[in-house]
């Protein structure tokens, strides 16, 4: 029997103390009567081996204490679903608000740009952070709504009181076989969209992340940029704005599944007009000397040729967006019509 | 155990929860203390683990479904278990659930199958 308390003991440890006592009383009890069953059966008492046996049978006193515990959760199944929904909401918008910061604020207000490195490594403690707030909140929400069920009454009906009305439209159905985006998809467009817009508008601050060592041959060259180049810039950093806004607009509202075609071709037509700008620039000049008068002699034939190459350049990259534009449009056109035809039949 | 194997069990187990409540509070028209209420259910073709029979009776009795008492038997001391008034509606309503399930899931084995 020294092996059946030693079992009791060590059970008695992991059950709560008010309980204790009953708890081992009972399970005393009932052990010994099955003790002596068996051996009543046997005609002996118990060997270590056996004893060893039935105690390894009624389980490990951690489990066996545990199942006298009260069933609770730190967040239960009636909750559950709501806070992986707002968990999902809250850390989003965090991750929007701060990249906000990151990339509008801390370049407008400091010089340093470490400073936005630094930042940008502690996105995710700050996630993490909102994350254990949520957490917290949700599972004292879970503790009260158990213990005090009829003051929570409302709130656990929640699931209840929805009008079918207010469900979100039917998505727009697959087009030409692509798979929907992913939800990890669409926040990693969203994230990188933030990225490079920031890494857009710290270039006129410091060139070098557009052009690495080569930003030196540009201060020594005796060239430099018409202005016509920060309209070409503010062009693309607006696109890029308005592209970003409404990926993030889709996530907030879950419409991320299925990007509307015709936007993309939008966002690829719009996006003509800054080369637009720069092919009308009068006689092709992109490209002046610094001082005239010093360089025209030397550098004027080189001066002409790479105003010429980027004009050439930008006509290329004209040609086949406006290709691309067509084709897709055509696609577009082509896949409408198929799907007409079939419902048609 | 291999992920069917896996899922099976999680399944049984599932299946068998509310089944042996049920059962435990039907044994429990009459009076027993743990030990005895399960070589009872085993005769009856059940089988439970002490680890979770002995909890179970604790939480049913927590929940006003059953009474105990400590008495002694045998020169022991035993905690015995009957089922409360409130347990015996609670029962009536249960085993008429329990068999409606049962009549519709051998009605849905039964139809022809297309």
């Amino acid at each position: 029997m020294e092996l059946l308390d030693r079992y009791l003991q060590a059970v008695r440890k992991y059950l709560p103390a008010r309980r204790q006592d009953d708890i081992i009383a009972e399970l005393r009890a009932n052990m010994e009567s099955q003790i002596e069953d068996k051996e009543s059966e046997l005609g002996r008492t118990l060997t270590q081996g056996e004893m060893e046996d039935l105690l390894r049978k009624m389980g490990s006193p951690v489990i066996v204490a545990s199942r006298y515990q009260p069933q609770q959760y730190l967040i239960g199944p009636a909750i559950f679903p709501l806070y992986l929904y707002v968990l999902r909401v809250v850390v989003l918008w965090a991750l929007i608000v701060y990249s906000i910061v990151i990339v509008v604020v801390l370049p407008l207000t400091s010089p340093d740009h470490s400073d936005i490195a630094g930042s940008l490594l502690h996105t995710p403690s700050i996630l993490i952070n909102v994350a254990a707030w949520v957490t917290l909140v949700f599972v004292a929400l879970e503790f009260f709504m158990v213990r005090y069920p009829e003051k929570f009454a409302p709130f656990a009906g929640l699931t209840d009181n929805w009008n079918p009305s207010s469900l979100p439209p039917l998505e727009k159905v697959e087009v030409s076989g692509r798979k929907p985006r992913s939800f990890t998809q669409a926040v990693a467009e969203v994230v990188v969209g933030f990225l490079l817009m920031a890494w857009l508008l710290l270039i006129p601050r410091h060139p070098f992340l557009l052009m690495g060592p080569g930003v030196i041959v540009l201060r020594v060259a005796p060239y430099q940029l018409v202005p016509v180049w920060w309209k070409f810039y503010w062009w693309i950093v607006g696109l890029n704005a308005l592209q970003l806004a409404w990926k993030t607009i889709d996530l907030a509202r879950g419409q991320w599944q299925q990007p509307a075609p015709i936007r993309q071709i939008i966002f690829k037509a719009v996006g003509v007009i800054p080369i637009a700008l720069l092919l009308s620039v009068p006689d092709h000049i992109y490209v002046v000397f610094k001082n005239p008068s010093a360089d025209q002699l030397r550098y004027g034939h080189n001066l002409d040729v790479i105003n010429n190459s980027v004009h050439l350049g930008f006509s290329v990259i004209c040609a086949i967006v406006v290709v691309q534009v067509a084709w897709e449009i055509g696609h577009m056109v082509w896949h409408t019509y198929r799907r007409r035809e079939e419902a048609a039949r | 155990m291999t992920v069917a194997e896996n899922l099976f069990e999680s399944l049984r187990l599932e299946l068998r929860r509310g089944s042996l409540t049920l059962a435990v509070l039907a044994q429990l028209r009459q009076e027993h203390y743990g030990y005895t209420l399960r070589k009872d259910l085993a005769v009856r073709g059940l089988e439970i683990d002490e680890s979770t029979l002995y909890p179970l009776l604790r939480r049913l009795e927590t929940q006003g479904l059953l009474v105990s008492q400590w008495r002694e038997e045998d020169k022991r001391n035993k905690r015995f278990y009957r089922l409360s008034p409130e347990g015996e509606q609670i029962l009536a309503r249960l085993l008429e659930e329990w068999q409606a399930i049962n009549a519709s899931i051998n009605r849905i084995f039964e139809q022809p199958q297309s």
